[in-house]
């Protein structure tokens, strides 16, 4: 019986590695490479950044680490507009952008059928093209000469030289859509898990069909709604593009600032404290909902 | 060393003089808290279809694993053929698994999931061929070697997985519930099957199952095993006309039990209301003890009959079930309790729901269980 | 056996109007919603054939084909698509192999700390790109590096990576335990039984998550813009390009991009479908 055949094609430093560290150690191995990768350039740079932001001086002069706390405040304060400012869009697109993807998702979970997945894809399709691309198409089509100005200007919703373009509203429009995928794919997810014999069963139990959505779908599809949510709110937060490209220079969002301190201005401190705000306060929005989803079933 | 003889005697019924195939000696395994096999010893022999019979939870598949390799115990060792195989794994152990799931490998064909233990040995492709070929004939198989299991039926794929592991000439075949997942018809056939190719090719197959039929059908021995220990162990025959204790008893087919009263004498009790019931022969009777007698062993006779055997307990009938071969009588006695009865369906039977019956049966034919 | 009364009769047209409408109503705004998805991306490749006057492209002036065949004229612009491709394809590669080890570790085994780790790694994606690419900015000047292609394809990987352990994680989690034991039973060594039978079979997942990261990278624009020093890449030449005015021939290869694209993913499911 040739059991032993197979223990040469083992090669030895695996099998001395094996014989001194046991099984034990074997996930430790697996996550040490990745593991590393994400300590050097995620834990450390973020790290420093908090350093960095309690710093002081200029560019020229050089910076030494003062703890100054004031670094925040200071930031705070002057910036304080576009900070909220940045959470409002963010918030509001991440509304519409649910409102839009919600009945999407559960047309393409309950009534896609075969095509689902052709479905899925085309939801997709279009982020294929390049998110600037996507986003200077918007200028194109929010255009003061566009039809959807001349639409809105003819249905009154807008004053006869109105523009769209450079005012929050584009820049929100602009986010919603580049972040739809996003909002679209875990509500689709969570969606598609649930068992239609339970709504069946709703609707056995007298339920009609605007009740058994209500008491069995939505409830159901809860962790895709936070997914969902969690997955545009966080990076809208903190865009600048749409911004940028659709708004006017009165209203930037706290990513502009962010951008031009770092790379214009050059006045790091401020630069980082602003950028160490705004992940607190999304972390601080963050982790309850994610302790309360699990994160197994968030990133799955 | 005689105790451990003697008791490896006791376990097997029979002594040869080359080592046994597989043997667990004092073997414990403990998930945490959980103790799911509980200090089990067992001997099996070479060249036998050995069964594992019992609940969910017994304990059988654990230790059907610990042999594989898959598992290690917490205590004892593991012996195939006289040499231990504690600590080594499963590519280095003389066996061969068939799984519950068939696990074949879904992205190879049935010619290379055959194929795959000669492989990893090193065997050179001609005579791969000619093996994998041979083994699927055996299994009955022949043609389907590019095939993929995802186009293969459920008893298809079942054969593959058995020639997958017999392909390797295992001195030992485990086999972990591999009829569970088929319909009757096809789960008997297979029996059949299984019984044949382990007499002809000529090795040990441990099997493991919750199904009672499924062992006494296959099996040549029977270890039914329950909350981590093995409560009976013997040849079919053995422990479903003797089964020495409630649990076994009615775990394989039915059984009415009877909890005397008193005794009277060496050889028979007395129930509650006095009816007098003979022991089977060489049966001693003691306090505690219960006596059961398996409802085909039971005939049902008129209240006024007068050629009986040799126990009777008079009852009226509650219900009787046609089930096409036999028909099954529920009859309560004077005492309160239900006792069922099984009779051949050579003629009708005229025996209604409330009709006075006499239940009879021949002492030989009962078998007592020792209180505590 | 209803015998219908006049009122009923009379009813049943409308009544089954409404109910039509109610029932087609939410695949009518599917098609509505699919709709506007498509918009900018028809706008994209409409543009690429618009006869522009100036160096600006938002109004619509007439068709031509001539940017389509002066594609290359820009200079930098196909540069810049060339190294997106490069830094795409390195930074995928690397983050889908770390990534694969880790969700194997995260599925497999446990482990002390494994719900932590899966924490952890949930902590990229949730962390703003203005605040991933600031920070790596803020390191990379500690360290005295200079910003480039190097550092771009770290910083890619680094964010690669918790996608990618997402994405192979949710394909492993179905992944039947018994195979694995089948191979060693067989006479497989734990490094036999991954190469024959773990990777083959979660190839798939690793090949999604390999695209998953291309995709991500080529498109970066935030974190790449903090990192990149001198070097140009497609995002970022649009960036540059958008406030003097960005060349139709960007339209063209965004086109084109997205053609390529699209037909690859046909051509995977037809393939798939053909298989099956």
């Amino acid at each position: 019986m040739a059991v032993d055949a197979a223990a040469p094609s083992v090669p030895g430093w695996a099998r001395w590695l094996r014989a001194r560290l046991g099984r034990r150690a074997v996930p430790y191995l697996l996550l040490l490479p990745g593991g590393l990768w994400l300590l050097f350039f995620y834990v450390i740079p973020v790290a420093q950044l908090g350093a960095v932001s309690l710093q002081e001086g200029s560019f020229e002069r050089g910076y030494a680490m003062t703890w100054r706390w004031a670094n925040y405040t200071d930031a705070l304060s002057t910036f304080s507009s576009q900070f909220i400012r940045s959470f409002v869009y963010a918030g509001t697109a991440t509304l519409i952008a649910l409102v839009i993807a919600y009945p999407l998702a559960y047309a393409i979970a309950f009534r896609g059928g075969r095509y689902k997945n052709l479905l899925l894809v085309l939801v997709l399709m279009p982020f294929l093209t390049p998110f600037l691309l996507r986003t200077l198409a918007w200028k194109v089509i929010l255009a003061d000469s566009g039809w959807v100005v001349g639409a809105l200007q003819t249905l009154g919703l807008l004053a006869e030289n109105g523009r769209l373009l450079a005012t929050g509203w584009a820049v929100v429009a602009g986010i919603t859509y580049n972040f739809l995928a996003f909002m679209t794919l875990p509500i689709y997810v969570s969606l598609e898990k649930i068992d239609h014999s339970l709504i069946e069963a709703a609707q056995d139990l007298y339920a009609s069909p605007a009740v058994a959505f209500r008491r069995v779908t939505l409830p159901l599809s809860m962790p895709g709604i936070v997914a969902g949510t969690l997955l545009t709110f966080i990076p809208a937060a903190g865009d600048f593009v749409n911004a940028q490209l659709l708004g006017n220079p009165q209203q930037l969002m706290i990513g502009n600032v962010i951008d031009s301190r770092f790379l214009r201005v050059l006045d790091y401190p401020t630069a980082a404290a602003l950028s160490f705000s705004l992940m607190l306060v999304i972390l601080a929005l963050v982790i309850p909902y994610v302790r309360a989803a699990g994160t197994e079933d968030l990133v799955a | 060393m005689t105790q451990q003889t003697e008791r490896e005697e006791r376990l097997t019924g029979e002594r040869t003089g080359e080592p046994p195939a597989v043997e667990l000696l004092g073997v414990t395994k403990a998930f945490g808290e959980v103790v799911a096999v509980d200090d089990i010893t067992l001997v099996i022999d070479e060249n036998r279809f050995f069964a594992m019979l019992g609940p969910s939870g017994c304990g059988k598949t654990t230790t059907l694993r610990m042999i594989g390799g898959f598992e290690e115990p917490t205590a004892g060792t593991i012996k195939l053929h006289g040499e231990p195989v504690t600590g080594l794994k499963p590519y280095q152990r003389p066996v061969n698994t068939v799984f519950q799931s068939y696990a074949l490998f879904p992205h190879l064909t049935v010619f290379e999931n055959v194929a795959f233990g000669l492989r990893r040995q090193g065997v050179d492709k001609a005579r791969v061929r000619t093996r994998v070929n041979e083994m699927l004939d055996l299994v009955k198989l022949p043609g389907m070697t590019a095939r993929k299991p995802a186009q293969l039926s459920g008893g298809q794929r079942q054969r593959v997985a058995l020639a997958r592991a017999l392909i390797n000439h295992p001195r030992v075949l485990l086999l972990d519930e591999p009829l569970g997942a088929l319909d009757l018809k096809l789960r008997k056939e297979m029996q059949i099957e299984l019984k044949r190719i382990q007499s002809e090719v000529g090795i040990t197959f441990v099997h493991v199952t919750h199904d009672q039929e499924e062992a006494m059908t296959m099996a040549d021995s029977i270890a039914v095993m329950s909350e981590g220990t093995i409560e009976r162990l013997g040849s079919p025959a053995e422990i479903y006309e003797d089964p020495r204790s409630a649990f076994v008893a009615n775990f394989l087919g039915a059984s009415n039990l009877l909890e005397p009263a008193s005794v009277d004498g060496d050889d028979a009790i007395v129930l509650a209301d006095g009816t007098r019931l003979h022991l089977p022969t060489g049966a001693k009777a003691a306090a505690g003890m219960a006596l059961g007698v398996r409802p085909e062993k039971i005939s049902l006779y008129p209240a006024d009959a007068t050629d009986l055997p040799g126990n009777v307990i008079r009852g009226s009938v509650v219900d009787a079930s046609y089930i096409g071969v036999s028909t099954q009588f529920l009859v309560t006695t004077p005492l309160g309790t239900s006792m069922t009865a099984v009779m051949q369906n050579v003629a009708p039977f005229a025996y209604r729901p409330g009709d006075e019956v006499l239940l009879g049966w021949e002492p030989d034919h009962s078998f007592i269980i020792d209180g505590g | 056996m209803a015998t219908a009364t006049p009122a009923a009769a009379a009813a049943r047209p409308r009544g089954s109007f409404l109910r039509f409408i109610r029932r087609h109503l939410i695949s009518f705004y599917a098609v509505v919603a699919l709709s506007y998805l498509f918009l900018p991306v028809l706008v994209v490749i409409l543009f690429s054939f618009n006869d522009n006057q100036g160096r600006f492209n938002f109004t619509w002036n007439g068709f031509t084909l001539k940017h389509w065949a002066n594609a290359f004229a820009i200079p930098n612009l196909f540069d810049s698509l060339v190294t997106s491709l490069q830094i795409a394809f390195l930074s995928a590669l690397v983050a889908t192999i770390l990534g694969t080890f880790i969700a194997l570790a995260l599925v497999r085994y446990r482990f002390r700390g494994r719900s932590t780790t899966n924490l952890f790694l949930f902590l990229p994606m949730a962390t703003p790109e203005v605040v991933l690419g600031s920070s790596l900015l803020a390191f990379f000047l500690t360290l005295g590096a200079a910003r480039g292609f190097a550092t771009i394809v770290l910083a890619h990987i680094m964010f690669n990576i918790s996608y990618v352990v997402v994405t192979v994680k949710a394909r492993l989690a179905g992944f039947d335990r018994h195979l694995e034991e089948a191979a060693m039973d067989l006479y497989a060594n734990e490094w036999q039984t991954f190469r024959r039978v773990t990777l083959p079979m979660i190839m798939p997942g690793v090949f999604a998550a390999f695209l998953l990261g291309f995709a991500l990278s080529f498109d970066d624009f935030i974190i790449t813009n903090f990192n990149s020093g001198q070097t140009v890449t497609f995002p970022l030449f649009i960036w540059g390009a958008a406030r003097v005015g960005v060349p139709p021939q960007v339209n063209v290869f965004g086109s084109a991009i997205f053609v390529i694209t699209v037909s690859l993913m046909f051509l995977n499911l037809a393939l798939q479908r053909r298989r099956a």
